[in-house]
């Protein structure tokens, strides 16, 4: 597997990073709040094609997108909309975001619920598509960054189009989304918090030359690079377990970098009245998606230590293909 | 210090059955998402009836009104009004600790007798004006002025991370009366009434959703030169002996009040969630509940030992900044297993439980306000300077290189 971004990928990146650069900044009334949903660069991010490169290109270009959107301080679906429907639902397009949720939540607050036109449902084995016009849906506070709606009634899912089987895959590129968003709001965190350390002096210093913030830091930028490299596998081999240990690796790691990001701002750290938490609240919702940690983990498991052998040795048909 | 402490097994019967008649049951579901002025009149309630059955001030001396309670007895008493689960009284902290420990020990007679029993009456709140935007960690890097003016000073300045400002009507200030001296010589402590013309407040939005504390913004504000306390430009020491009045007590109340707060995780993870799991069947949920149960047995010995080292009048050392920095990451890992065991259940914004512990079983509350224990009353990273430096006598950080 080649690391580096091919010319073409490196294109759609800058593509989509002049775009992000223009939406860069949060609307000053919009400025202590917990939540901001661009719904105007969600449109144009559709418009231009961005939403269609796993379709169009292939999951890898997909997953590029989910991360280079994640680094943008508002909440996007490029999730469900970009990754996880157009996988599963190659011949079906579908206008706008998608939400997506653990049939065992569905009584729940979901997230992108209340700007969603469609719902994927895991059912386990099965996929249920639900179209959410008709269904009244109460948006719920939160702290999360993400709109967040619940149903006013649970739906009954009876008469919702099923995919049969496709469960495992929703899994999957969920999975690979999860990791792909908080690789990017990860990596725009570090960088807003290195940029803050480096202009705040303490004792004379700029905080962020004190070792016991940069050996920090560091390791903080050296778990997101991993979990960007991770992602990237995960979306380029179509491997379950691959897309697992992406998640659970994302998982896994974000209370040590929730923590120190925040520490490192100081006492600002624990207001809003910065823009850190529009990045990290959105990684502390990521975490307890597609089944959490535990789900991740197990999936992992069952995927590598089978007695039939491990899935690494298997090479994915997707893969075989390319 | 059990020896000293059964003896006061019949003192402690006392307190609580006084806690048991007092304390109202339900004071929990009155001050969830209470209004400021609501949570305002419950502390007032609750300090008198405290003052009332004779455990309002315990380290008091008698002689300005408190009960003059031996060490040992405070500790009883904390215990006690911990495992109860009685309202913390935040909004007389900084009056009942800081004030009483300056005054007595650098205040004026007449500064005694305007402020202590007015405190001790709960007509006082009191406040603190110590850090600024460019002062936490680096407190002597201060720069609100303070300028002599005949009988008064003139302050002018920014304050920050004013706990419970805007119910104050009274502020210990640190400001800098000589501009030229070194960064600790030239501070003066001053006693300010907030109601002074060119005192202003903005509140600060946390991100649990509450504003506990506020910027104070000061403009040529007039302080009598008789509400200086301790020499001009000694202010420094006077702060050392305000931080070091709580000789341990809050953080035996804060332990105490863990305990009990586990009890409240250990419930949560043996109740069905709505999505029908049981966390405590979890292996990583077990694993992690008792890694929290025994860090909080060591924290408690931590604390019984520093307060051992108070009762027999032994020097302190860095074990107050052990026992911050051990609590502080003990808080957020127990926080954090709460919202855990909740589930998605546990993650909506929930509202404030005014006055509360730092546990409340309203998880994502309880682990946002962790945060801000590794900040304030000194840095993490702060603490473990002071512990490398002083306790291990490691040598101090290389300066960075000139730039």
């Amino acid at each position: 597997m080649d690391l580096q971004l091919t010319e073409e990928q490196q294109a759609l990146v800058a593509a989509l990073q002049d775009i992000m650069q223009d939406h860069a900044e949060l609307p000053q009334e919009r400025r202590l709040s917990y939540a901001w949903h661009d719904a105007g660069l969600q449109t144009l991010l559709g418009e231009s094609g961005f939403l269609d490169a796993a379709r169009e290109i292939g999951p890898l270009e997909a997953a590029l997108v989910v991360f280079e959107a994640g680094k943008g301080i508002a909440a996007l679906d490029t999730i469900g909309c970009g990754l996880v429907a157009p996988l599963l639902l190659p011949d079906l397009r579908i206008e706008g975001p998608v939400a997506l949720v653990d049939r065992r939540d569905l009584g729940k607050a979901i997230r992108n619920l209340s700007i969603s036109g469609t719902l994927l449902v895991d059912c386990g084995e099965d996929v249920a598509l639900l179209p959410l016009a008709g269904f009244a849906i109460d948006s719920v506070d939160s702290i999360f960054a993400f709109p967040y709606g619940r149903f006013a009634e649970r739906p009954d899912l009876s008469s919702a189009r099923r995919l049969p089987g496709a469960g495992a895959a929703m899994r999957q590129w969920w999975r690979v989304g999860i990791a792909a968003e908080m690789a990017g709001a990860a990596d725009a965190a570090i960088a807003f918090t290195i940029d803050y350390v480096k202009q705040r002096h303490v004792f004379g210093r700029p905080v962020g030359s004190f070792q016991s913030v940069q050996h920090r830091l560091v390791q903080r930028h050296g778990w997101a690079k991993s979990l960007y490299y991770l992602t990237m596998k995960a979306a380029w081999s179509g491997a379950e377990s691959d897309a697992a240990i992406a998640a659970c690796f994302a998982q896994t790691g974000i209370q040590s970098l929730m923590f120190d990001l925040h520490q490192f701002h100081g006492g600002m750290g624990v207001t809003i009245e910065h823009l850190l938490h529009f990045w990290t609240y959105r990684i502390r919702a990521l975490q307890a998606e597609a089944g959490g940690l535990s789900a991740s983990a197990l999936a992992i498991a069952e995927r590598r230590w089978t007695e039939a052998g491990s899935e690494v040795d298997a090479v994915p048909a997707r893969v075989a293909g390319l | 210090m059990l020896d000293d402490l059964n003896r006061l097994e019949p003192f402690r019967a006392e307190i609580r059955s006084w806690l048991a008649a007092n304390l109202p049951s339900d004071w929990q579901q009155g001050m969830l998402g209470a209004a400021e002025a609501d949570h305002v009149a419950f502390q007032k309630w609750w300090f008198a009836k405290l003052m009332e059955g004779g455990y309002g001030a315990p380290h008091w001396p008698k002689e300005w009104g408190g009960s003059g309670f031996s060490f040992a007895e405070q500790i009883v008493l904390y215990e006690e009004i911990a495992r109860a689960g009685a309202p913390r009284l935040i909004l007389y902290f900084i009056a009942l600790h800081h004030v009483l420990g300056t005054l007595l020990h650098w205040g004026t007679e007449e500064q005694r007798r305007r402020h202590l029993p007015a405190v001790l009456a709960g007509d006082e709140i009191w406040c603190q004006g110590f850090s600024e935007p460019n002062a936490g960690s680096d407190l002597a890097n201060l720069r609100a002025r303070a300028e002599r003016r005949g009988d008064h000073y003139v302050v002018n300045g920014q304050k920050t991370w004013s706990s419970n400002a805007h119910h104050a009507r009274y502020c210990l200030l640190l400001a800098r009366t000589d501009p030229d001296a070194s960064k600790t010589k030239g501070i003066s402590y001053f006693i300010l009434d907030l109601q002074t013309p060119g005192v202003s407040l903005r509140p600060i939005k946390q991100m649990t959703g509450a504003s506990h504390f506020n910027e104070i913004f000061l403009d040529d504000v007039l302080i009598p030169a008789e509400n200086l306390i301790g020499p001009e430009n000694g202010g420094w020491a006077v702060a050392q002996s305000t931080l070091s009045s709580e000789r341990g007590l809050s953080v035996l109340e804060l332990a105490e009040r863990m305990r009990q707060g586990f009890g409240l995780l250990l419930d949560d993870a043996r109740k069905v969630r709505s999505d029908g799991r049981l966390p405590y069947e979890d292996d990583e949920i077990r694993r992690r509940l008792v890694d929290v149960h025994s860090r909080i047995e060591a924290l408690r010995l931590l604390v019984n030992q520093q307060l051992t080292s108070i009762l027999k009048d032994e020097a302190i050392g860095v074990e107050p900044s052990m026992i911050k920095l051990y609590y502080s990451d003990l808080l957020r890992d127990f926080t954090e297993l709460g919202v855990a065991v909740g589930g998605i259940d546990a993650q909506y914004l929930q509202a404030v439980l005014m006055g509360s512990a730092n546990e409340t079983g309203y998880w994502m509350q309880d682990y946002l306000y962790s945060w801000a224990w590794t900040i304030s009353g000194g840095s993490s990273e702060i603490q473990r300077n002071i512990i490398a430096e002083r306790g291990l006598g490691l040598p101090r950080e290389p300066q960075a290189r000139a730039a």
